[in-house]
């Protein structure tokens, strides 16, 4: 019988479900998340410039990009055994209340080691005017049981 | 506000500025002040529902228990809270204006409902870049089986 992961070709791509976060959304982070910075929460302060950057009032947590993300990739390999072992990611541009994200993922290599086998995937956010806000890349694992 | 674990959490991130280190007080190689964390299901559960994760696995434990996780589990990206839960009040990743740059993790076992997470996290860099001020963080979280949950390293700009 055959395995999932031996089904899964190069430039399989994975689309999350688009998220909308509002003032409301990015509050309830900082209260799940613990992180308070002003950055996410006080108008006042981002009237400020941070260096050469001048975001205009508040946005989001980087982090909640990564949440996006990791979401998109537990939601695919649950259901196929895999395990998400892997994710990194920069930053391109702020989110801010009103925008929509959605995560994508696209299957870059597949390796087989000594002891396992293993998927590299290139990783993105996109908004609704379809720009890069947030992009990297993730490992995932399909265990040998 | 109190953490889930019964701690006192300071959400005003200006109070304590004047205790945390800047930029030139970094020492990369230090370890940075941690706090153990008791993680609940409330505090998984609260997270999961900002992002929109509704997966079973971290809501419906009978179903939870048939999959190869046999109960309950937190979704990778836990980390996200565990960071500011298991760091003190003066901890520099407070200083408000800290910019996240980017971030890469690693996990190894889920966290659960009822672990108590450890947290062991130091500076491991720190350098000047288009004349912005940057740090590299070194991170790895622990059970109370000191198993290691994830580890990851990241940058921050530093408010100058």
């Amino acid at each position: 019988m055959s395995h999932p992961f031996d089904t899964i070709e190069i430039g399989t791509r994975i689309d999350g479900v688009p998220f909308s976060p509002t003032r409301e959304s990015i509050r309830e982070f900082c209260e799940a998340s613990l992180d308070f910075n002003p950055l996410h929460l006080d108008d006042e302060y981002m009237k400020g410039s941070f260096g050469k950057t001048q975001f205009g009032g508040i946005i989001m947590h980087g982090m909640n990009n990564f949440g996006v993300i990791s979401k998109t990739l537990t939601d695919w390999l649950y259901p196929l055994g895999g395990v998400h072992r892997r994710l990194e990611t920069r930053w391109k541009a702020p989110v801010k209340p009103g925008d929509t994200i959605t995560a994508h993922a696209v299957v870059t290599a597949r390796k087989v080691t000594g002891q396992s086998r293993w998927l590299t995937l290139d990783v993105g956010v996109r908004n609704q005017r379809d720009e890069l806000v947030a992009q990297g890349e993730a490992m995932v694992e399909f265990p040998v049981t | 506000m109190s953490t889930p674990s019964g701690q006192a959490f300071e959400t005003d991130f200006w109070k304590d500025e004047q205790l945390r280190k800047v930029w030139d007080q970094i020492i990369p190689g230090e370890p940075r002040k941690t706090i153990p964390y008791l993680l609940t299901l409330e505090a998984i559960q609260k997270y999961c529902r900002v992002v929109g994760d509704l997966h079973p696995l971290y809501f419906d434990e009978a179903y939870a228990k048939t999959t190869p996780y046999k109960g309950l589990i937190a979704p990778p990206a836990i980390h996200i809270l565990l960071m500011f839960a298991c760091t003190p009040a003066d901890d520099w990743m407070r200083s408000p204006g800290t910019v996240n740059a980017g971030q890469s993790w690693s996990y190894n076992l889920p966290a659960r409902p009822g672990d108590t997470i450890r947290l062991e996290a130091r500076a491991l860099d720190k350098f000047i870049r288009k004349d912005r001020l940057f740090v590299v963080h070194d991170n790895v979280f622990f059970n109370q089986h000191n198993q290691v949950i994830c580890s990851g390293r990241g940058q921050t700009i530093r408010p100058a």
